[in-house]
């Protein structure tokens, strides 16, 4: 056993794992306040990295100003599809609202195809390219620094939530919404906050990801891995996210290096099946999740 | 005297006007023949539009270069296409409605997927011949497929010939070793057997083999394995960009002096113009020359000429470009031959005029003459990016396979 090698492996999965953490926040945020499963995530993350193409790349703005405008399109995106799209479906059964946010996405990719083509692109680079080495350990650049930001963000937002007004009356609305309204929690812009923070975090991840592996109208698939991310650490549980997001990127790593790129995906599925079996509410869900 | 004057000169007048007018209309009359319908399903939209848009580009412009030169043998040609947005039910539903027109003789399919799927219906059909984006090796097995053809080499060919000329590059004995990597879709695996098979005659060693899912992933794992394995060379396959700027970015900056090959749809300028100076030594197998290459022939010139005659704006055309006008320039050969034999356009015959194709100079769109083996054309030449200039230039002789 080369346990070099399976040490570079390791760290290049957790690196992408956290990557996958930080989607599955966003789509948690928005599941535990509103109950609404966004499909339309990963087309979230891909809107968010083509608007970060079009503001480094077309109108050449510095990475540092074209980074934080692209991360708040996504998050102003998001809380113009809740209020738009989604509020109009409240009360309306959980199949109606999940099939409305599968016909955003494949809006969000048709608009993308309408205003960028379908051509492949490439994000303008942004991140250092030299080396990183963690003792003898090789680490690609854009995956390291991508994980620094990336945990950046998951802390500010963990501290947010733990600290703030809006994390509270977050947090509040997630346990029991009537009682929050009682208490005079604005419920309706809670509803909305989480649509604009869920938002945020998936572009954040959305322009990492396309940093480190390229863009496409069909970037948005990768909403299907984090939807395994968050069934294993529980729909409704952002610890669950954080540590499923970052076994699931080890797991689909180490299958791909030792049993090629073939089995990276039936690998998580295989953990999938398996939690749903002991523990159908995910390794860390509340057990009143109605599945759809 | 002036009346009867005035009178001839009226009869003349007349008698110039019907001769002119027989004159002009000659063309035309030799154009009132039946048209020949060239079809297509084309992905306008779509995951493959980025090179529909181009293929349909190349196959328009033919068809209006062509019917400005008479047509084929004085039967005017009609291009009539769908878009598919590279689905396969939408193209077979777009060929359906297609062959309903009894002139149609030859059509372009969109993938793969779809020339398998519609294959049992034109092989009843018997009247019309196909080729189109698909390079699939399958293809080429005539028992299955006998109206349908590459136009160039198939994928394993490709492998052939980039194998080739990695061999050529042994030195002292000392043949490089290579690295396959491909996408786990039917495309990606396609070459892959008959690659090693190919690179163990000619004693290669193949000294990893990796596959990724298609598009935007990460690759650092499978960079890694590559930072063991050290080959000479990787060629990829099943891909049109990502991730291969990713596996070059990366080892290159670990200090690998790995050279990086690709096939067809991995070898446009597409590469370079999103890659830049990334893109420096990227080689591709080619079997057109590239619209923007140093090298002419008449057809090639008429090809610039028609397509900036059509969008003047449009600059450079990518490979998916040549390869429609390449498809419909076939297609003319074929019923040309197939008309010049006195034969009727069915798919037995078209094929026959197609196998018979032998050392066929086409105009510089290919570099040297053309023989068809097996319903392909199995030639194709190495191109080596030269990102300064934005452009591929040739490092590889004209190397027809056997």
């Amino acid at each position: 056993m080369d346990w070099l090698f399976f040490g570079e492996i390791s760290l290049a999965g957790l690196a992408m794992g956290g990557l996958y953490a930080l989607i599955a926040l966003g789509f948690v945020i928005i599941y535990k306040a509103t109950r609404v499963i966004n499909f339309a995530i990963g087309e979230i993350m891909m809107f968010a990295a083509y608007l970060f193409l079009a503001f480094a790349g077309g109108m050449e703005m510095s990475p540092w100003v074209a980074v934080p405008l692209a991360v708040l399109g996504g998050a102003l995106l998001g809380g113009v599809i809740e209020k738009t799209m989604i509020r109009p479906m409240l009360g309306e059964s959980p199949i109606s609202v999940v099939m409305v946010t599968i016909g955003i996405a494949s809006i969000l990719v048709g608009l993308v195809e309408m205003i960028w083509t379908s051509n492949p692109q490439l994000l303008p680079s942004f991140l250092p390219r030299e080396p990183v080495f963690i003792g003898p350990m090789y680490l690609a650049p854009k995956i390291a620094y991508g994980f620094l930001i990336g945990m950046s963000v998951l802390v500010l937002y963990l501290l947010y939530f733990r600290f703030s007004r809006g994390g509270v009356a977050l947090r509040a609305t997630a346990s029991d919404q009537a009682a929050a309204y009682s208490m005079g929690i604005n419920v309706r812009r809670v509803f909305n906050l989480a649509w604009v923070f869920g938002s945020l975090a998936a572009s954040v991840a959305g322009i990492l990801v396309a940093a480190t592996g390229g863009l496409s109208p069909q970037f948005g698939i990768i909403g299907l891995s984090v939807l395994v991310v968050v069934i294993v650490g529980g729909l409704d549980s952002i610890l669950g996210a954080l540590i499923a997001g970052v076994f699931i990127g080890w797991l689909e790593t180490v299958a791909g290096a030792y049993l090629g790129g073939e089995y990276r995906m039936p690998a998580t599925f295989a953990v999938l099946a398996v939690i749903l079996v002991l523990k159908p509410y995910g390794l860390f869900g509340t057990h009143e999740i109605e599945r759809v | 005297m002036f009346n009867q004057v005035m009178r001839k000169g009226r009869r003349l007048a007349g008698i110039g006007s019907v001769v002119a007018a027989l004159g002009l209309a000659a063309p035309v009359l030799a154009q009132d023949k039946e048209p020949i319908v060239f079809g297509g399903s084309i992905p306008l939209s779509g995951v493959f539009a980025f090179a529909g848009i181009h293929i349909h580009a190349g196959l328009t412009d033919y068809t209006d270069w062509i019917n400005s030169q008479g047509g084929i043998n004085g039967h005017p040609v009609e291009y009539v296409m769908e878009d598919t947005a590279y689905e396969v039910d939408r193209s077979v539903a777009a060929f359906k409605k297609i062959s309903g027109n009894d002139n149609l003789a030859t059509y372009y399919g969109d993938s793969t997927g779809f020339m398998k799927a519609i294959a049992s219906e034109v092989n009843e059909m018997n009247s019309v011949l196909m080729s189109g984006a698909s390079f699939a090796t399958a293809l080429t097995d005539n028992e299955q497929y006998p109206y349908q053809f590459i136009p160039g080499p198939n994928y394993s060919q490709m492998f052939g010939i980039i194998l080739e000329y990695i061999a050529s590059q042994g030195e002292g004995g000392d043949m490089p070793t290579v690295a396959f990597v491909y996408s786990d879709t039917e495309f990606g695996k396609d070459p892959i057997e008959n690659g090693k098979a190919r690179a163990a005659e000619l004693g290669i060693e193949v000294v990893e083999e990796i596959v990724t899912k298609p598009g935007s992933v990460d690759v650092s794992a499978e960079v890694l394995k590559m930072r063991r394995a050290r080959p000479d060379y990787i060629v990829f396959h099943g891909y049109i960009l990502s991730p291969i700027n990713e596996f070059m970015v990366q080892m290159r900056q670990m200090g690998l002096d790995t050279q990086f090959m690709g096939t067809f749809w991995s070898s446009d300028k597409l590469i370079i113009d999103k890659m830049g100076e990334d893109a420096d030594g990227y080689m591709g197998v080619m079997p057109y020359n590239y619209y923007d290459s140093e090298e002419g022939g008449p057809m090639l010139d008429a090809l610039r000429t028609q397509a900036e005659q059509s969008d003047p704006e449009a600059g450079y055309r990518p490979t998916g470009y040549m390869q429609g006008w390449f498809n419909a320039m076939v297609w003319t050969e074929v019923v040309k031959r197939t008309l010049d034999a006195g034969k009727e356009l069915t798919g037995d015959n078209m094929a026959e005029a197609l196998a018979s194709i032998e050392d066929w100079d086409t105009g510089g769109i290919i570099g040297v003459p053309v023989t068809v083996k097996n319903m392909s054309f199995p030639v194709g030449r190495i191109w080596r990016v030269n990102a300064k200039e934005g452009r591929y230039e040739p490092v590889s002789d004209w190397i027809h396979l056997d």
